[in-house]
């Protein structure tokens, strides 16, 4: 354990700003605390518990592109004049019978010889400061889904940035009324996933290392060696923290209930006062749901990943037109029943790590802790409501 | 199975605080008892008494969790638009303050809600909190907000016991500063007095003067900046009441593509500057957008101005009137010369 005086943060980050990005919580103009890259001068926001989003962005960006491509503007004519397509949409038989089907196929595959693609995966070094447990729980959680977790599929874009991520954690020594980390395995000074955990005490930080990453940072020459009173204080920070977090539900058997309660009229009263935006899944730190589109413009276009959620209603819209989580209550209860369920039995974990921030940042306060204790627990028996 | 701990999601409301609350909780319990309506959407206490959250209320008994007070931003019409009345034949119970009624009445000229099922209770307002400017003057989590009886202070206490005092007046919403119409133009009941506007004769449009007096590039920049934190979650486009192809939305939807899903400054202001043009007419400035961002992008921006406009150029002003037409269903020849 080292010990950072107060005075020598910035030139720590500074220090590491030399070998990496450095990402940190920093206000906004409008005092909305964000994690932003960090340049020399920018004060960092240690005191808010929380930022309005988590840093989920900077290794599962919300926009991330895969490739680039574009047509050659001979190959695109010829794709365009000559194509099966144009045959298709002639007017009459005889316009139809004239395109001969053979030359347009012909033309198609030129057109598609000119095509140029240009993958991208671009990973730059990077250090996450600042971040709180929960929030590296939550990379944790996304890595089970990215990173092959049981043979299951490997991300080449989330990996190479989390790869080249280090995570820098802070003890929360004020957990707000909507931290739950407790309930869900994890702790306000919690450090599953950490590179290091820094502790606000007395007139600066104590700095834990747990990985070679962590370690590494521990090379900055201003630390001092932490007295035996100041790693006692983090204790007590830790300890003091640890009992400020309210039990919100016991997980026994709620994953079992979660199952048996899937058709119960009570989802359709909890999602009442839902407005089915976005807002909880993309402050959340393990949302992870995502769409691919190609964004053209002209010749040339990028096929890219953008984050969605299950309360987007085209979320699960099929191209038939049928949409299997048609109505609100459905596409709430897949947050939900995923996060304790369906993840949990895929991963033997959960996706969830506490952090509030969808409680706390949704619109009408839907709460998760009230929606687990409900849903997880028998309920009594009623007709499933009619639904829109 | 365990016995679950309990964090209360909901605290309980208490005594009425004033005479509206006690009426409109009367109302309420009257229409569900007599089976009027099959639910009453109100406001009642969120997870702390520092925010209120929208209520269903389908039991007469918990009618009197209602709460009126400054704390009820929430614009509730947004649960009547399509897809929202839930069912789709329930009769619904909705508490309306000025602006919220005057999305209602948008909707009601427009034939999108059936009256006849609504039981609309009236709420004069005197004004509801930017809770975000409280609580930015507090690093810890503000728990609690009080309002003195004789409405100048508020008083706002953190987890941690510290409290400040605020002039009411400087953490009203901005729109609530300059509103003109605080009591709802279509009830079916009102719950009480008519109370005062903050503002008569011409409208004023908050923050708009200082957005007008940049230069073109000055405005670019800005857009640019406000836009660039969206986090395309959509909140402001769910909870606005009027703005009704939630389902269909051309911002998302791929086939026409008319918006990039690339989450960057330009496709953000490019799915705002839609939203505005397709609100134009309905939008009355509620801010229920404004409050539901999480990150706090003042859409208010835009539209204000839109609104501005309509009102300098054409003298129409959103959902004052049930009778009259929607400014985009009526042509004008002095429209056209512009002397309305
Ligand atoms: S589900 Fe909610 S509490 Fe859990 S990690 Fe996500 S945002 Fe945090
Ligand atoms: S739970 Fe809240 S944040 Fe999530 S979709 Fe519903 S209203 Fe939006
Ligand atoms: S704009 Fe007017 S009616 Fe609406 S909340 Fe503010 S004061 Fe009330
Ligand atoms: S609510 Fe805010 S962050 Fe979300 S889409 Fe709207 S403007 Fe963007």
């Amino acid at each position: 354990m080292k010990f950072l005086t107060t005075d020598q943060l910035d030139a720590f980050l500074g220090y590491v700003a030399g070998q990496a990005r450095v990402v940190a919580p920093v206000k906004d103009d409008k005092g909305v605390v964000l994690f932003r890259p960090w340049a020399p001068g920018m004060p960092v926001e240690l005191d808010v518990l929380l930022s309005k989003q988590s840093a989920k962005e900077y290794v599962f960006r919300q926009s991330e592109t895969y490739l680039k491509f574009g047509y050659t503007m001979e190959g695109l004519a010829a794709a365009q004049t000559e194509s099966p397509e144009v045959a298709h949409a002639a007017a009459t038989e005889a316009e139809v019978a004239a395109v001969d089907v053979a030359k347009a196929q012909d033309a198609r595959v030129k057109a598609f010889e000119t095509v140029v693609v240009d993958p991208v995966n671009e990973a730059p070094a990077q250090v996450i400061f600042g971040l709180r447990p929960c929030d590296v729980r939550g990379f944790v959680q996304m890595d089970n889904v990215f990173s092959g977790y049981g043979g299951f599929y490997f991300d080449p874009y989330y990996n190479a940035k989390r790869e080249a991520t280090t995570l820098v954690a802070v003890t929360c020594r004020d957990p707000r009324s909507t931290c739950f980390c407790t309930s869900v395995g994890g702790g306000p000074a919690g450090t599953e996933g950490a590179d290091a955990l820094l502790t606000q005490v007395e007139g600066g930080l104590t700095f834990e290392t747990f990985t070679p990453k962590g370690e590494a940072l521990g090379a900055f020459p201003g630390f001092a060696e932490v007295s035996q009173a100041q790693s006692l204080y983090a204790e007590t920070v830790k300890e003091t923290a640890a009992s400020r977090v309210a039990p919100a539900f016991d997980l026994e058997g709620v994953r079992d209930q979660l199952r048996e309660n899937i058709e119960h009229g009570d989802w359709h009263d909890l999602a009442m006062r839902c407005i089915s935006c976005g807002t909880c899944t993309y402050v959340c730190p393990n949302c992870y749901c995502f769409n691919i589109t190609d964004e053209i413009v002209e010749t040339r276009g990028e096929r890219m990943r953008t984050w969605d959620n299950c309360f987007n209603p085209m979320y699960t819209l099929e191209t038939s037109g049928h949409n299997p989580r048609d109505i609100k209550s459905n596409r709430f209860r897949n947050r939900f029943s995923h996060k304790f369920w369906y993840y949990p039995d895929k991963y033997d974990s959960l996706l969830c790590s506490g952090c509030g921030r969808c409680v706390a940042n949704c619109p009408t306060r839907i709460d998760i802790r009230e929606v687990v204790r409900t849903m997880g627990s028998p309920r009594p028996v009623t007709v499933t409501g009619e639904e829109a | 199975m365990a016995t679950q701990p309990q964090v209360v999601a909901q605290v309980p409301a208490g005594a009425p605080s004033n005479p509206t609350e006690a009426k409109v909780r009367e109302l309420a319990k009257a229409a569900l008892a007599e089976g009027r309506v099959d639910y009453v959407i109100g406001w009642r206490y969120g997870y702390d008494r520092s925010q209120a959250i929208p209520a269903f209320i389908s039991d007469p008994a918990e009618a009197d969790e209602l709460i009126i007070n400054p704390l009820i931003h929430h614009n509730l019409v947004t649960f009547l638009k399509r897809k929202m009345p839930d069912p789709p034949n329930a009769k619904i119970g909705v508490c309306v303050k000025g602006c919220d009624s005057r999305t209602l009445v948008a909707l009601l000229q427009e034939e999108l809600v059936d009256k006849e099922r609504l039981y609309v209770i009236g709420v004069p307002c005197r004004g509801t909190f930017e809770r975000r400017k409280i609580e930015k003057e507090f690093s810890d989590e503000v728990v609690d907000i009080v309002v003195s009886a004789d409405r100048t202070t508020v008083t706002a206490t953190t987890r941690s016991g510290e409290s400040k005092d605020f002039a009411f007046d400087d953490v009203l919403r901005s729109q609530c500063t300059a509103c003109r119409y605080p009591n709802p133009r279509y009830a079916d009941v009102m719950a009480g007095e008519d109370a005062p506007a903050r503002l008569e004769g011409e409208p004023v449009w908050p923050g708009i003067d200082e957005f007008e007096a940049l230069s073109a590039a000055e405005k670019d920049a800005t857009l640019a900046r406000v836009f660039e934190t969206c986090i395309r979650c959509f909140a402001c486009i769910h909870a606005c009441p009027v703005c009704y192809c939630w389902d269909q939305c051309v911002c998302r939807s791929r086939k026409p593509k008319l918006v990039g899903q690339k989450v960057e400054a330009s496709e953000n202001l490019m799915f705002q500057t839609i939203h505005m043009f397709h609100v134009a007419g309905r939008c009355p400035s509620c801010g229920a957008c404004d409050q539901a961002c999480p990150v706090e992008i003042p859409l208010y921006l835009l539209h204000r101005k839109m609104n501005k406009e309509l009102y300098d150029m054409l003298g129409f002003e959103a959902g004052v009137d049930l009778d009259a037409k929607p400014v985009f269903q009526t042509f004008k020849i002095e429209d056209a010369l512009g002397e309305h």
